[in-house]
């Protein structure tokens, strides 16, 4: 039995899939239905490339999603968010760490129901050979930094220009303005 | 006995010198659904599947697409596809493509990965755009609330 656990565990098909990575976690609770506090050490990947082999160098510079790896076991995790309720992924705050080997805490949502496993909010990342955590809050600054014309009041994503330019052109619906205006009408 | 263990043996040895990170196979896939936001999707945070998709969900889809959060493709058969790249666009992180494509019922012609759990979709070609097929407005209003701002007297 020992045996075939242990080669159930290097192919990732074994009980460690439901792991409890919650030892030593500090990750604040979403109050989400699947969260499980999650902390663990990985290899920060590009996504495209674990998955196909299409491997630039850099990890696709900002442009594909990024990755962990994670050590133990080597199951990829698919990190959707980083720690900021602004509507914001995670790739931004992981790109630094591109190849990196890594620690992070977080989230990690597991509803097979729905299609989640191995879905992870992150928090926190720090690289394994230093002791700095840095949280995973960037996204709004790479933001502004990237639309410096977008400058003004309220959330970003009230005046990100490509949103802006959909809702714009489709509405709010993306059924046209037509069918905005008589939903508004009646919502408010 | 002795055959059994070698056979393990023989196994694990296999498993041990797998590189177990190498890409999976793909297969050739051709499938219709909905371009989706897997954040709210998966989590719940903006309230049940059925609430975070189509027209209601619309605005929500494109702050989280330009937000950088992975797509998904929400096939007919109930299944989720982490959409990776979309044609000559991999720009997975917040691409133009993606954004464009929110809510809308696609036939994505492309290669399938699953690995961890996980569907993962490499669209060779949009076969066809649909447009927003699914009126989850009538149900639900809009989610989250806040998404179409009140407007100005």
């Amino acid at each position: 039995m020992r045996t075939i656990a242990m080669i159930a565990v290097l192919l990732g098909t074994s009980p460690l899939a439901a792991q409890d990575f919650s030892e030593g976690s500090e990750a604040r609770s979403w109050n989400l239905y699947a969260e499980q506090p999650a902390r663990f050490e990985a290899r920060v990947v590009d996504m495209l490339c674990a998955v196909t082999g299409d491997c630039p160098e850099d990890c696709g510079g900002g442009q594909r999603q990024i990755g962990l790896l994670r050590s133990v076991d080597d199951v990829l995790v698919y990190p959707n968010k980083n720690a900021q309720p602004v509507f914001s992924g995670a790739a931004v705050d992981l790109l630094p760490f591109c190849g990196a080997d890594v620690e992070v805490d977080g989230l990690m949502l597991d509803d097979p129901d729905i299609g989640a496993r191995n879905i992870y909010l992150v928090q926190r990342i720090r690289r394994l050979d230093g002791d700095e955590w840095i949280n995973a809050q960037s996204w709004t600054e790479n933001w502004a930094a990237q639309n410096p014309d977008a400058s003004g009041e309220g959330p970003w994503f009230r005046r990100d220009p490509r949103v802006a330019a959909e809702i714009e052109a489709h509405g709010y619906l993306g059924l046209g303005l037509d069918v905005d205006a008589a939903f508004i009408a009646d919502w408010f | 006995m002795h055959l059994k263990r070698m056979g393990a043996g023989a196994v694990l040895a296999a498993a041990v010198c797998a590189p177990l990170s190498a890409q999976v196979a793909g297969e050739r896939i051709q499938i219709t659904g909905e371009i989706i936001d897997t954040w709210c999707y998966f989590s719940g945070v903006m309230g049940g599947p059925e609430a975070v998709v189509g027209s209601a969900h619309h605005t929500c889809a494109l702050w989280c697409s330009a937000g950088g959060i992975p797509v998904g493709l929400l096939g007919d058969d109930g299944e989720v596809y982490m959409v990776l790249k979309l044609g000559d666009d991999d720009a997975s992180a917040g691409g133009d493509t993606q954004l464009r494509l929110a809510s809308h019922q696609i036939t994505a012609d492309g290669m399938l990965y699953q690995r961890d759990g996980l569907n993962y979709l490499v669209v060779s070609e949009v076969v066809a755009d649909d447009g927003i097929v699914n009126l989850s407005h009538d149900d639900f209003g809009v989610t989250p609330g806040f998404a179409i701002p009140e407007p100005k007297e």
